[in-house]
């Protein structure tokens, strides 16, 4: 059986070279895909100190190796680069069929160096890739740039692109493919700084596994398994748009830029309000979930809105973070940033930053364009979706993320910031579910809550053990969540597949696919510890220490306020024993620093020299 | 001893807070049923109308999850059994 690493396209767009290449066997052995193969690459090429939006960085769009196959939920894709919100690593998991479309032309990897030198967008086909002009789609927003390219180059075309968020550079910026988006970190202004447009691919359905038939048996195993389980139907009937019925019930859905853990009557946006404006459900390749729900707004001012989503933390961005109960206004707000290209965390949760500034008087009408930002007014949000899209008034500013928008004004505006190493924080409130927000602070791209998600805080999971989620010790919880994160996503296995039964056949696909014998659970949870650290090496090597391992002062010095739910009073009080412990477990020095030890235990030893005088 | 039943923090929630109940039972639906004569607000975010488990719940006993057996699946004294939400966040 021939063995299957995977393809690259690499793609020099200052000098129009296309060539292709192979992930080398150990490269595919030690790192398996998906993710791995983004950090392990990103940490070759890159070197430290650059500016993300320069020549020198690289955006790498991968899928994994079960993608484009009849297994369910396993053609999801990711953006990869170094963040210009963060200047972290970064990763941006999106959906649709773009990944499954990547496989079919034969790639697990694209990877995008230098500069266009006039806006750009790539087609590839099985027979070759092109740089083609992208005069006509530069300025427009993701829909008319997507239907455009499928009226250019016929129906089975799918595209990632970016609105023009990316092309203004947006420090939160998203990847956007049909209306799914790679979110997190600014991927999107990475692309757009390099002059590319959308990355367009027209292809039919080939399959690419070293050992077809096996796979095949162990696929109709997956899908058996995975269309009987209860948590599988569960995410089918309601994506995740109930999920704020929960997080609100149990004080953590936070209000006003993160001062209050739930809204004073939250009846208004309950799942089962949205399911009313449901019309519909899209999904991934090659997923029955189809957990996207689709909403259309009938009446009112907010009439003829039409979103896929949005989402639970798209639900909260634009509903908690100013403290409205409009769900129509949130289908509304949910749209323009997908037709812009944004993400709608960072944006709302920098929208209910500038509210709170605005409360505080540090901010006033003349600084806002007139808009006043009054909590639970929703107007201001919608305006300020627009201008920070296109980064025209207060836009500009507010496009650069909270922390940047905290130091310009100062004044004391800082502890209104809720980011860690600037990445906002999403729709969970650490000091009610404590786990869950030190995996904020210490995730590898800033305040993350999919890069070790607790669901043992918040859904009561027991493995590998119970937690109490006002409790700041579970340094191994958090470790946990992160690790299994990190393998699920080399396959890319969607996120909410973990809980439906089949990870006991992921190994078994993967070493199918690749033509090896089988990763055993071990090898598996050892990759994830690997490709962690890695992504640890490659922060510290760009000068990230302990101290951006905190959460946001708010977090640890002001008592949350939960109106009727239990939690009132709590903080996050113990940062640094937390970051003593964690550290220990991961075998990090005091400063967060992988140890020599640990990286050689992993098969880091290269990375030793670069991170050494970093130790200190 | 009894079965212990854990309950999670969304469940909590409408029983003041109370976050381990004792009961007796021989399997883990009657454990459960047990629960819900105890605490009635229970039944319906824990069983359908039909008596099955609503499909967003998992049952775990003894840190193992049940499914597909979970409510036939036989508990004695010193069990402990996790009431889970699948994951719904994103």
């Amino acid at each position: 059986m021939a063995l299957n690493t995977g393809k690259i396209l690499r793609v020099n767009l200052t000098t129009g070279k296309v060539t292709t290449e192979s992930v080398p066997e150990k490269v595919a052995a030690d790192f398996i895909g998906g993710r791995g193969y983004g950090v392990r690459y990103l940490y070759d090429e890159i070197k430290p100190g650059i500016d993300p939006f320069s020549e020198e960085n690289k955006l790498l769009m991968l899928n994994g190796p079960l993608a484009g196959t009849t297994a369910q939920a396993v053609s999801r894709w990711m953006t990869c680069t170094k963040s210009p919100l963060t200047g972290t690593f970064t990763r941006s998991v999106c959906g649709a069929d773009f990944g499954a479309w990547l496989k079919f032309c034969g790639y697990e990897m694209i990877i995008l160096e230098g500069k266009a030198e006039k806006p750009s967008y790539l087609h590839l086909t099985p027979d070759g890739c092109k740089i083609m002009d992208a005069s006509g789609i530069w300025g427009k927003d993701t829909k008319v740039t997507q239907e455009w390219l499928v009226a250019r180059h016929g129906k089975n075309t799918r595209t990632a692109c970016i609105g023009p968020a990316g092309e203004k550079l947006v420090k939160y910026a998203a990847v956007v493919s049909d209306r799914r988006t790679a979110g997190r970190g600014g991927t999107g202004a990475v692309m757009g700084s390099k002059n590319i447009k959308a990355v367009a691919i027209t292809a039919s359905r080939r399959l690419f596994l070293a050992d077809p038939e096996g796979y095949e048996k162990l696929a109709k195993q997956q899908v058996s398994t995975i269309l009987g389980n209860g948590g599988f139907q569960n995410h089918k009937e309601w994506g995740t748009t109930a999920t704020q019925d929960i997080t609100n019930a149990i004080g953590i859905y936070p209000v006003r830029n993160f001062r209050y853990g739930q809204l004073v009557d939250y009846k208004p946006i309950l799942g089962a309000e949205y399911r009313k404006l449901r019309v519909g459900d899209i999904g991934c390749y090659s997923c029955a979930a189809r957990c996207g729900k689709v909403h259309t707004v009938t009446s009112g001012a907010y009439a003829g809105a039409h979103s896929e989503g949005p989402e639970y933390e798209s639900i909260w961005a634009f509903t908690g973070s100013i403290e409205s109960d409009s769900l129509e206004a949130s289908i509304a707000a949910d749209q323009l940033c997908d037709d812009l290209g944004l993400d709608t965390i960072s944006t709302g949760n920098t929208i209910g930053f500038a509210y709170e500034l605005y409360e505080k008087g540090l901010i006033k009408k003349s600084d806002t364009d007139g808009l006043e930002l009054l909590y639970g007014e929703t107007a201001p949000m919608i305006a300020l979706i627009k201008k920070i899209g296109y980064r025209e008034g207060i836009g500009d500013l507010l496009a650069e993320g909270t922390r940047r928008v905290a130091e310009k004004i100062g004044k004391g505006s800082e502890v209104y910031a809720i980011h860690v190493k600037g990445m906002e924080l999403p729709a969970y409130e650490p000091r009610g579910a404590k786990s869950q927000g030190y995996n904020y602070a210490t995730a590898s791209v800033g305040a993350s809550h999919c890069y070790g998600y607790a669901a043992q805080d918040i859904f009561g999971a027991p493995f590998p053990h119970p937690t109490d989620r006002f409790d700041e010790g579970n340094a191994d919880i958090v470790i946990f969540n992160q690790n299994e994160t990190a393998w699920h996503e080399c396959g890319i296995a969607c996120a909410f597949s973990g809980g439906w039964g089949w990870m006991d056949i992921f190994g078994k696909l993967l070493a199918a696919a690749r033509g090896i014998d089988a990763y055993a659970g071990a090898e598996l949870e050892k990759a994830g510890d690997r490709l962690f650290n890695l992504e640890r090496a490659f922060n510290v090597r760009e000068g990230f220490k302990r101290k951006d391992d905190y959460l946001p002062t708010r977090i640890r010095t002001e008592p949350l306020h939960t109106r009727k739910a239990k939690g009132e009073g709590q903080m996050v009080s113990h940062n640094d024993a937390f970051l003593d412990k964690y550290y220990g477990l991961r075998g990090w020095t005091k400063q967060g620093v992988p140890t020599s030890k640990k990286l050689k235990e992993l098969g880091l030893g290269f990375a030793i020299k670069d991170i050494t005088a970093k130790r200190k | 001893m009894a079965v212990e039943i854990n309950i999670p923090p969304p469940l909590q929630a409408l029983a003041e807070g109370v976050n381990k109940v004792n009961v007796s039972g021989s399997t883990a639906g009657e454990s459960l049923r047990e629960l819900v004569r105890l605490y009635p607000q229970f039944r319906d975010k824990i069983f359908t109308q039909k008596g099955r488990l609503r499909s967003g719940i998992n049952i775990f006993v003894n840190g193992k999850n049940v499914s597909p057996a979970q409510l036939a699946r036989r508990v004695s004294a010193g069990d402990k059994i996790h009431i889970a939400y699948t994951i719904l966040g994103g």
